[in-house]
């Protein structure tokens, strides 16, 4: 089984060289790319002195944009597992494990990484208002496909070889993870989650602002319910 | 429509259509996109030039006033516009999505056999 881990990292020169420090001690022969997404900081820098695989996105394509270059990077040199994995510290890489469990045993060939299944295995989990937005997507999932998805904008997850070849084709960019999700769900593949734990933020910038919140749970929103109309 | 306004508004319709041609000219402007601004020129000065054209066809059509015929027409086919530019736009906006990861992809594998090379 060949496991890729993606890191999409756009301004994290606090925490990406922490992020691969921690994939090597946990696993040396674990493969792993960065895709700096146009970091205007010192993010491309950091990764050629300490020789870190990563791809330079020549501009700025937003977190989708990023994450799907490394799904075609993927796609091109035949992964079997595509494992999204934040470079900004809030994942933890112990979970790797857990998350590729279920696509090894032919279980799924989505795994998500859920913060809110076990309330015990997470110290981080989010304000109020973030959980409130979350079940509303997950409602809306739910009354599309018919699936409860308790974590839909959990940005660790894990794919097989057919998801894999989906995102490479074809991943939205704006707001990837709960519109993936659908698309996955749509085209009648498996999909699990796990629980994970996620630490709160080492360093850096969220992506996602405050004022951005409510322009994002409509255009979710939307997306999801558009796409079910399919 | 007085003499006055008519032969003024034909005259904007004349500086459109030299300015259209000069930008067809001076390549800033592709033929296959400029089509429909020829033609809109084209009906304009038709309409322009024979006299109560425009007011018989909204007449006809059971407009009340024929600016309210001018104004309707307007907005439709700017709303077509603009809907058909921001398709445009999206289609544009992927081709670059595209173009952008497989550049930086193509630079990697071209450093990567770069440092292979020199290293033998």
């Amino acid at each position: 089984m060949k496991i890729l881990l993606i890191i999409p990292a756009y301004n994290e020169e606090e925490n990406i060289l922490k992020v691969c420090k921690s994939i090597e001690e946990y696993d040396k022969n674990l493969d792993y790319i960065v895709i700096n997404d146009g970091s205007k900081d010192k993010t491309l820098e950091i990764l050629e002195e300490n020789n870190i695989k990563h791809i330079n996105l020549i501009h700025n394509l937003g977190i989708g944009g990023a994450v799907q270059t490394g799904y075609k990077y993927a796609y091109e040199n035949d992964y079997d597992i595509a494992v999204q994995f934040d470079g900004d510290g809030q994942h933890e890489i112990k979970c790797v494990k857990d998350i590729c469990n279920p696509i090894i045993e032919n279980k799924a060939n989505m795994c998500i990484g859920t913060r809110y299944l076990d309330k015990k295995t997470s110290e981080f989990q989010s304000t109020f208002m973030r959980r409130l937005g979350k079940n509303i997507i997950s409602f809306i999932i739910k009354v599309c496909c018919h699936k409860k998805i308790t974590d839909p904008t959990s940005g660790f997850r894990a794919a097989d070889k057919n998801i894999i070849r989906i995102f490479a084709e074809n991943y939205p960019t704006d707001y990837p993870e709960p519109e993936s999700t659908v698309e996955v769900l749509k085209n009648k593949y498996q999909v699990v989650e796990v629980p994970v734990s996620m630490k709160e933020r080492q360093g850096g910038k969220s992506s996602i602002s405050v004022f951005k919140s409510v322009d994002y749970m409509i255009k979710v929103s939307l997306a999801i319910i558009i796409d079910s109309l399919r | 429509m007085s003499i006055v306004l008519r032969s003024v508004l034909i005259a904007i319709t004349i500086i459109y259509i030299l300015i259209l041609i000069r930008s067809i000219n001076k390549k800033n402007l592709q033929i296959s996109f400029s089509v429909f601004w020829i033609i809109s020129g084209i009906i304009l000065i038709i309409a322009l030039l024979i006299p109560n054209f425009v007011e018989w066809i909204s007449h006809k059509l059971g407009f009340v006033a024929p600016s309210n015929m001018v104004f309707c027409l307007t907005i439709f086919i700017a709303f077509y516009l603009i809907f058909n530019m921001t398709i445009k736009l999206a289609q544009e906006h992927k081709k670059n999505v595209t173009l952008i990861q497989e550049v930086s992809m193509l630079k990697k594998r071209v450093e990567n056999l770069e440092k292979k090379k020199k290293s033998k």
